[in-house]
């Protein structure tokens, strides 16, 4: 239903993903499609499993079933297996017959970074030290070669540094770089955290409520910047806001969850006007 | 701060010390005579040195990697054990294994190689036992890691401390006596000559130990401290990282504990326990978790006090002050109140989480008088706001204490004040609170 | 029935054991269950009862001292609390993991400093001492009543969290630190509590153990109080049914590899028991899975 018009190609799909906890069904039965350069949106009521279906894309939680394809290629598979065989209460059981699971590192050398709901900086570092933290998996050099100062470490450091205060630049952190990451406002280690998953070179960003706690002038910078970093970055992004003016304003394609399922998904006009989305969020006439 | 030092009259500087220092110990070992109290200071800059490269290996871990681990005893134990073991001269061997027919191994590194090539031989067959007892301590250490490192930090320090435990059992095992000797004495092995050995030793080491939490790898060790998920998230691969550091740290350990065994001339591996693990985390501790010079001052300190400065308290005289409860025993109770206090009001430690740099000693030391001179009124500001504090805090009992009597009258007169809990009738008396 | 000649012996040591180390292992797994601290203080608490009843036995009849002993217990324990972890509560958890090692590294040195490094002859009391004969096995009194008793007090202390208003309060700080405290529960009368009843039955526990030991000196509470933990740790952290248990299987098997000759490896046993459960299921036997929220 999702892809009818989009031509671009695919390069983040959920199929399917069920995650369920003991017997609370977090998320249930999630199809969603990102495709390149596209902004997505993913919103719902809160506990409707949204950071949820987050943390099953980046591994952090195996999805009880379904998959999830990253540019195409299958990474992450489950079907109700173990004590879930009984207790299962998704659809589309024995769909999915393969157990492929992936470490969160991993999915992030595939391209996939993430940001916190609840802002999760190194705290015990620098600006610039949480940004080079992120380039670390993409340098070749040995411990041995890296504690001994090797002529490739000092070039992959140089480079790294470079690289990182570049980034910072970019996103207007440049004076911080040497202030402690708590110390920023907090508006700022926001856009940090954005910096920091930049830094991993993703292809897909996954944010999660970038503008909690900002107010509408700052929503609005951050929507600018959001489309800015697309661009230069050449992402695709997928968002969890609640931030309506923020959704509405930037995103070509919207799923709203409810209660863990899927109850809507369509472009911010349809959404706007979609009488389930409505009631879920105002409450429906009883 | 006014004015700063450039980077080379710093590095001058340290030089300059470092060297200064190292030529004292050197000269100082070779003439003082024994028995002096400056004598005591040399045996504790060699204890204090082994000691905080091993508490810096411990920091590696506990500071730096955020990993709680308590196998440090456990790890100097092999390290000391594979060090000895191989240095016994074979003449010895009868002597040393007197209970296993002179023990299975009967030659030992330093005397083969001295034998080929003299005096150099001797020190590179000292180097390679010690360094030999670094990787064996690492390899035991990578195999620990693989099940261990996957629990998060209570159970692992409590993991770790049972691995240090058997490890323990197993030097003592009397099957393995031809080896280890069982649980008899190991002795008659190379020793170093002069306290400068030590010192040197473990400052390069420890200098690593340096180099390795300033480079990349470091920052990926100091990321899975601060946030676990977040380093995960950022590729860090969490199990390689902290199998990494604990291997590393270990080998130091190993390192250390071969100094240990020279330094003490015999060892057994009775004294490598959980005390000597409790004491090595202790210098962590009052250095500043997180902070490698704060080891090596905590480790210094540690060993000062512990065997030099507060040795009076056990003979029945210290400081000019005499009572009868200072008997054998009573330097080690004041010492653990003391670091009791340490733990409970100056949690942060000597150096916090910074590291020592000229900068910010010369600021210290410019500051001193000033602060020397002010601190009758900043004590006295400090006594004021603790009393404040009291009072608001006792105003808030008060206040709570009256809302509880509401409460209680409410109860009385008949109102529900809450629901109560539902009572489970769970096997589970007490349970993490699940999903 | 040469097999059960052979073993019987061992087998009752071991229940005998595994009682004492319940009596322990309750008090750890009280205490995590509520603070989620590993009291490593608490086998110095359980080894300073055992030294002062040393010291009271010489001055007072035997059922004073145990009362006293017990009193001495719960007091020091409460006291270890106040001083040195209540302080903490808002710390990290390694800093009152660490307050706990320095405590307990203190009441270590101090009894070496009192003991003066000796080793003290703990008093025989002639009733636990009592010769009794099971099936083919002659034993002691002390391994009879052990058992007996451990299973009568854990009943009690399962009545007491279960039809009490404390011991309600006790499992809904449990289970949620924070939420029970802006209900109106007393935290720190919770925590008191907890510790009264842990330090008491490490008291009762160390009359027992200590009566089946000649002598007694500073590190004599480390390795029960490890293991203890280690039983807790199997039963599944914070349930005490399942620390009685842990603490009854380490206890067996213990004195069965002793009395398979080998008694170098019966501590590390203990350990390797950890190890592999903590692998296997680290949420132990009776223990809850805990998920972390991101």
């Amino acid at each position: 239903m999702a892809d009818k018009k989009d031509n671009r190609e695919v390069v983040l799909r959920l199929s399917d993903i069920t995650m369920q906890f003991g017997g609370v069904v977090a998320v249930d039965n999630l199809n969603l499609d990102v495709h390149k350069n596209e902004i997505v949106g993913l919103i719902g009521p809160n506990g409707a499993g949204k950071t949820t279906a987050f943390n099953c894309i980046t591994g952090v939680y195996e999805p009880t079933n379904g998959a999830i394809e990253i540019n195409g290629q299958v990474v992450i598979e489950n079907y109700p297996q173990g004590k879930m065989k009984d207790s299962y209460q998704g659809r589309n059981q024995g769909k999915y017959t393969k157990a492929i699971t992936m470490l969160p590192d991993k999915v992030t050398k595939l391209g996939v970074a993430r940001t916190f709901q609840n802002i999760r900086l190194f705290k015990g570092m620098t600006v610039l030290e949480n940004v080079m933290v992120a380039m670390h998996m993409n340098q070749s050099e040995s411990v041995f070669g890296a504690t001994f100062r090797s002529k490739k470490a000092r070039e992959e450091e140089k480079a790294m540094r470079e690289e990182a205060l570049d980034l910072l630049k970019k996103v207007d952190l440049y004076e911080n770089r040497d202030d402690m990451s708590t110390s920023l406002p907090y508006g700022k280690q926001r856009h940090l955290e954005i910096a920091r998953a930049l830094a991993t070179h993703p292809s897909i960003l996954l944010l999660d409520e970038p503008a909690a706690g900002m107010n509408p002038q700052e929503s609005d910078d951050l929507m600018r910047f959001i489309g800015r970093i697309r661009d230069e970055f050449d992402l695709s992004i997928l968002m969890i806001e609640h931030h309506m003016q923020v959704i509405m304003g930037i995103c070509e394609h919207i799923y709203v969850l409810n209660y863990g399922g899927q109850i809507a998904d369509g472009t911010p006009a349809e959404i706007q006007a979609n009488p389930a989305v409505i009631e879920a969020y105002l409450g429906g006439d009883e | 701060m006014d004015k700063t030092l450039n980077s080379k009259t710093k590095t001058l500087l340290s030089i300059a010390c470092i060297a200064a220092f190292l030529v004292f110990v050197y000269i100082g070992d070779n003439t003082i005579p024994p028995g002096s109290s400056w004598k005591m200071m040399i045996t504790v800059i060699e204890k204090g040195s082994i000691f905080a490269l091993v508490a810096a290996s411990m920091n590696l871990l506990n500071g730096f990697t955020g990993l709680f681990s308590l196998g440090q005893a456990g790890f100097m134990l092999i390290g000391a054990y594979t060090y000895a073991i191989f240095t016994i001269p074979g003449k010895s061997h009868d002597a040393v294994y007197q209970y296993f027919d002179g023990g299975l191994i009967k030659w030992s590194i330093v005397e083969i190689l001295e034998g080929k090539l003299g005096v150099l031989g001797h020190y590179i067959g000292m180097f390679i036992p010690m360094i030999g007892a670094g990787l064996i301590v690492a390899l035991i250490a990578f195999l620990i890691g693989i099940p261990v490192l996957r629990l998060k930090s209570d159970y692992l320090a409590i993991a770790t401390l049972g691995f240090a435990e058997i490890l323990r059992a197993f030097f003592q095992w009397n099957t393995l006596g031809p080896i280890t000797n069982g649980s008899n004495v190991l002795r008659k092995y190379t020793t170093y000559g002069n306290a400068i050995f030590p010192v040197i030793i473990a400052g390069i080491c420890i200098a690593i130990i340096m180099l390795l939490i300033n480079s990349t790898y470091g920052r990926a060790f100091r990321a899975i401290r601060d946030d676990e998920i977040a380093a995960e998230a950022m590729g860090v691969n969490l199990f390689k990282h902290k199998e990494m550091s604990f291997v590393i740290s270990s080998f130091f350990a190993g390192i250390s504990g071969a100094l240990l065994a020279m330094f003490q001339t015999t060892i057994n591996a009775t004294p490598f326990n959980t005390v000597m693990t409790y004491e090595i985390l202790l210098i962590v501790v009052i250095g500043g978790i997180g902070s490698i010079t704060g080891s090596i001052i905590g480790a210094f300190l540690f060993t000062a006090a512990s065997e030099w400065w507060l040795r009076g308290l056990d003979a029945g005289r210290w400081l000019g002050i005499s009572s009868s409860l200072m008997r054998p025993g009573f330097r080690k109770v004041v010492f653990a109140v003391l670091i009791m206090l340490i733990v409970l009001f100056y949690a942060q430690g000597i150096m916090g989480s910074r590291e020592f740099s000229w900068d910010r000693f010369i600021a210290w030391w410019k500051n001193l008088p000033s602060n020397l001179k002010s601190w009758p009124e900043r004590h006295k500001a400090k006594a004021t706001a603790r009393k404040e504090a009291r009072a608001t805090k006792a105003a808030a009992k008060a206040k709570a204490k009256a809302a509880k009597e509401e409460g209680e009258a409410k109860k009385a007169s008949g109102e529900k004040l809450f629901t109560p809990l539902p009572t489970s009738n769970e096997v589970m008396v007490f349970g993490k609170e699940g999903k | 029935m040469g097999f059960l000649h052979t073993w019987l012996p061992y087998i009752l040591a071991g229940i005998a054991v595994g009682g004492q180390y319940a009596l322990i292992a309750i008090g750890y797994t009280m205490v995590y269950g509520i603070l989620r601290l590993i009291n490593f203080a608490h086998g110095d608490v359980f080894m300073w009862s055992g030294l002062i009843m040393v010291y009271l036995i010489t001055v007072l009849p035997l059922w004073v001292s145990v009362i006293l002993v017990i009193l001495f217990a719960i007091i020091l324990g409460t006291t270890i609390e106040k001083v040195a972890y209540r302080p903490l509560r808002t710390a990290p958890r390694m800093s009152i993991m660490i307050s706990a090692i320095g405590v307990s590294y203190l009441l270590q040195n101090f009894a070496l400093y009192i003991t003066g490094g000796l080793t003290k002859t703990y008093p025989t009391i002639a009733w636990l001492q009592k010769t009794v004969t099971i099936g083919t096995a002659t034993t002691k009194m002390v391994t009879v009543i052990t058992p007996i008793l451990t299973i009568v007090l854990v009943a009690l202390l399962v009545l007491l969290i279960q039809k009490t208003k404390i011991g309600m309060a006790m499992r809904a700080v449990s289970r949620d630190f924070e939420t029970s405290s802006l209900m109106g529960i007393d935290i720190n009368r919770v925590i008191t509590v907890t510790f009264v009843i842990g330090c008491g039955l490490a008291a009762i526990g160390s009359v027992l153990y200590f009566s089946n030991y000649t002598g007694i000196q500073p590190m004599s509470g480390a390795m029960p109080g490890l293991k203890a933990f280690v039983a807790a740790v199997f039963g599944g952290i914070g349930s005490v049914p399942g620390a009685v248990v842990g603490a009854f299987v380490i206890g067996v098997a213990e004195n069965l590899i002793k009395g398979a000759g080998w008694t170098t490896f019966s501590d590390a046993f203990t350990f390797v028991l950890l190890i592999v459960i903590l692998m296997v299921k680290p949420t132990g036997l009776f223990g809850e899975k805990n998920i972390d929220k991101v």
